[in-house]
């Protein structure tokens, strides 16, 4: 079909008007560049994590191919491994902890970040800050300063520390946009009608960015159960899954890796599937509030 | 105060004070002053508002009218000044141990929660026993036509129900005032006739004083027992419908008001039968002179499009009427508009009844205008 915004484009060049009726489009004439780009970008981005599933199955002593044959012996090994089980369990646990404790401090920062107060960029810039250090340096960082404060290394301790200090950045920048888009008058009608300070939180605002506070949680998990580079460091004896996976590789390269990192992946991605669920329906939320509002 | 949202009598939340100056003033303001940093935004306001009056505060946006419900409301503190009600002092009252209640501009109804549970929230927050809820919340859906929509989500309703939910949650809790702030702004004018009209059945029929703000000067017209006119943090004239249009005291007011042909003029003659003439531009206003007119004092001069009538039976030189042309006749329904430009220069309105005569004028015509004098108001400011 040719519209009639093509007509002008037409005249003004006479040798595409020999061609048969076609739309333009901006960037039209790119359309198969596109396509390869994006094959190519998605080939890149999931054909390993293809290849480490499909190894996961290989019925072979050796990590690598060629397919000798399906076997789900690798994930037998892996779940009947003690030191395996530990570190699973280890991971999880910090990952809730760190979680918990990372949403609840970016939940009451997000709080106070709605007022203005002296400073307010400083302290906003301190809080991003452990994005921008790379991992290695925040690991020394962290090392040289347990050591200095005389705290022995454990999941309790240091990890768990480590793991709240490297996710809350991320957390208060999940759930900041929540609060600060958050529509006053709403807080100001529970006031009206009654509801203290705290009830307006318990009943109003909390209820309403529920969503957005969970989505949060699960991204601040996801980042905590992947975490090493900082663990490394400060794990000591008690080791998350990814530590006890690096040495695993260091070691030997064992037949099971595969199988462990199938089931890292698949613990990942289903926190965080779940966390953008939530994070869509809070935007949902909000949709339907502004569309109410105007 | 009449209570028909229950018949559980409730003891008024502030209680009159034994040494209360007036006694019919639900709300009194006394020398109030805002300032937002450099900005003034209410400038040593003073006025009273009856109990069980329909009260608009008026004006265009800026002007402060907001801010003053909202001080009103507790949601301000006023930088000077006391805000009085029910004849008791409000400094430092919270909104929740006030006896008002605000209907928002957006509304701000709760999105997590029924239709119900709205309306109920204000009673939930003030501890009432669970059946006395429940046959309240009854009753005040009922008072806005809302029955069995109890069970609805807030974004199932339309819009005129959505401003019924907000009126029923204000209202539950029988505030002494309630608070209006624009909320009928959003809406279509269809809608919002309704709704004028749903506001003024619930202002009569609960008797409680409503504070409505408005950039609007018909719904104010239409809904007010009185009405205040405010600019940049003043009040120009408080005053009946009537008042403010029949008798506007400055400039502003008359401008705002709309539908007014205003001038800037000198006083060129007083006379001896108290009437007096303006010249404003080559135009000559015969008016009633205001006591304490000097000749050659700068006034302002202002007649209504309506009161300028298209009547050639008037002569031009005794300053009740003048010739002009047409240069713009519009169609109004009951009546026509007429843009009219007088051999000066000076354009002047005139709206006129629907009529054979008025049918027959047509653009380009030169018609005889003419007023009465007691229909010309003379702004001093």
């Amino acid at each position: 079909m040719t519209s009639i915004a093509a007509r002008p484009a037409n005249i003004a060049k006479p040798r595409s008007a020999r061609k048969p009726a076609r739309d333009h489009r901006p960037y039209g004439g790119y359309r198969t560049a596109l396509w390869i780009y994006a094959g190519a970008f998605y080939a890149f981005l999931y054909g390993p994590l293809l290849m480490i599933v499909l190894l996961s199955f290989n019925n072979s002593e050796i990590v690598g191919f060629p397919f000798q044959g399906f076997t789900v012996r690798w994930y037998e090994v892996v779940f009947a491994s003690p030191a395996l089980l530990k570190a699973l369990g280890n991971s999880l646990a910090v990952g809730f902890l760190a979680a918990a404790i990372a949403t609840t401090l970016a939940l009451t920062l997000a709080m106070a970040f709605r007022h203005q107060f002296r400073g307010k960029s400083i302290v906003l810039y301190l809080i991003l800050v452990p994005i921008i250090i790379p991992g290695i340096i925040g690991g020394i960082v962290l090392l040289i300063f347990f050591g200095f404060s005389g705290i022995r290394s454990s999941l309790w301790t240091t990890v768990l520390v480590a793991h709240v200090n490297w996710v809350l950045p991320f957390a208060f920048l999940t759930l900041f946009p929540r609060l600060h888009g958050f529509d006053r008058a709403l807080e100001e009608a529970a006031m009206d009608l009654g509801a203290k300070p705290w009830e307006i939180f318990t009943r109003i605002v909390f209820p309403i960015i529920r969503p957005g506070v969970i989505a949060t949680a699960l991204f601040s998990f996801s980042l905590s159960f992947d975490e090493f580079i900082r663990t490394i460091f400060v794990s000591g004896f008690d080791r998350t899954i990814p530590v006890q996976f690096w040495g695993l590789i260091v070691d030997e390269l064992a037949p099971e890796l595969p199988a462990m990192a199938v089931l890292i992946i698949v613990i990942s991605i289903f926190s965080s599937l779940i966390g953008f669920y939530f994070m869509w329906r809070a935007s949902r939320a909000a949709a339907t509030y502004d569309r109410k509002a105007s | 105060m009449t209570d028909p949202v229950s018949d559980v009598s409730t003891p008024p939340t502030v209680a009159p004070a034994p040494e209360m100056a007036t006694g019919n003033a639900a709300v009194e303001i006394r020398d109030v002053s805002k300032w937002f940093g450099e900005v003034t935004a209410l400038d040593n306001v003073s006025f009273e508002i009856g109990r069980g009056e329909f009260f608009s505060l008026l004006g265009p946006s800026g002007c402060g009218k907001t801010t003053l419900l909202r001080m009103i409301g507790g949601f301000e503190t006023p930088s000077e000044g006391q805000i009085l009600i029910d004849g008791v002092d409000t400094a430092g009252a919270p909104p929740y141990a006030r006896s008002t209640n605000m209907i928002f501009q957006h509304l701000a109804l709760f999105p997590h929660m029924s239709v119900h549970d709205n309306v109920a929230f204000g009673l939930k927050m003030k501890r009432i026993e669970d059946n006395i809820v429940e046959q309240k919340v009854h009753q005040a859906l009922e008072l806005v036509r809302l029955e069995g929509y109890g069970g609805r989500k807030i974004d199932q309703l339309s819009g005129g129900q959505k401003q019924r939910v907000a009126m029923a949650r204000a209202l539950i809790n029988d505030p002494s005032v309630l608070l209006l702030d624009e909320p009928l702004g959003a809406l279509d004018l269809q809608l919002r006739l309704q709704m004028q009209d749903e506001l003024r059945r619930l202002h009569k029929s609960l008797g409680n004083t409503f504070i409505f703000v408005t950039h609007d000067q018909g719904e104010a017209m239409a809904m007010s027992d009185r009405i205040a006119v405010m600019d940049q943090g003043h009040i120009l004239q408080i005053g009946t419908p009537e008042d403010i249009y029949e008798a506007p005291r400055t400039r502003f007011v008359a401008d705002f008001v709309g539908h007014t042909n205003v001038f800037d003029g000198r006083v060129s003659q007083i006379d001896d039968n108290g009437e007096c003439l303006v010249v404003c531009g080559g135009l000559t206003f015969r008016c009633i002179a205001p006591t304490g007119l000097a000749v050659e004092q700068p006034v302002s001069i202002a007649v209504r499009f309506e009161d300028v009538t298209l009547d050639g039976t008037l002569g031009s030189a005794d300053g009740t009427g003048c010739s002009a042309t047409v240069t713009e006749k519009m169609y109004l329904g009951g009546m026509f508009r007429f843009e009219t430009r007088t051999a000066e220069g000076v354009a002047l309105t005139s709206d006129v009844t629907n009529s054979d005569a008025a049918r027959l004028v047509a653009e380009g015509d030169t018609v005889n205008l003419a007023w009465r004098p007691t229909n010309v108001s003379v702004l001093l400011e």
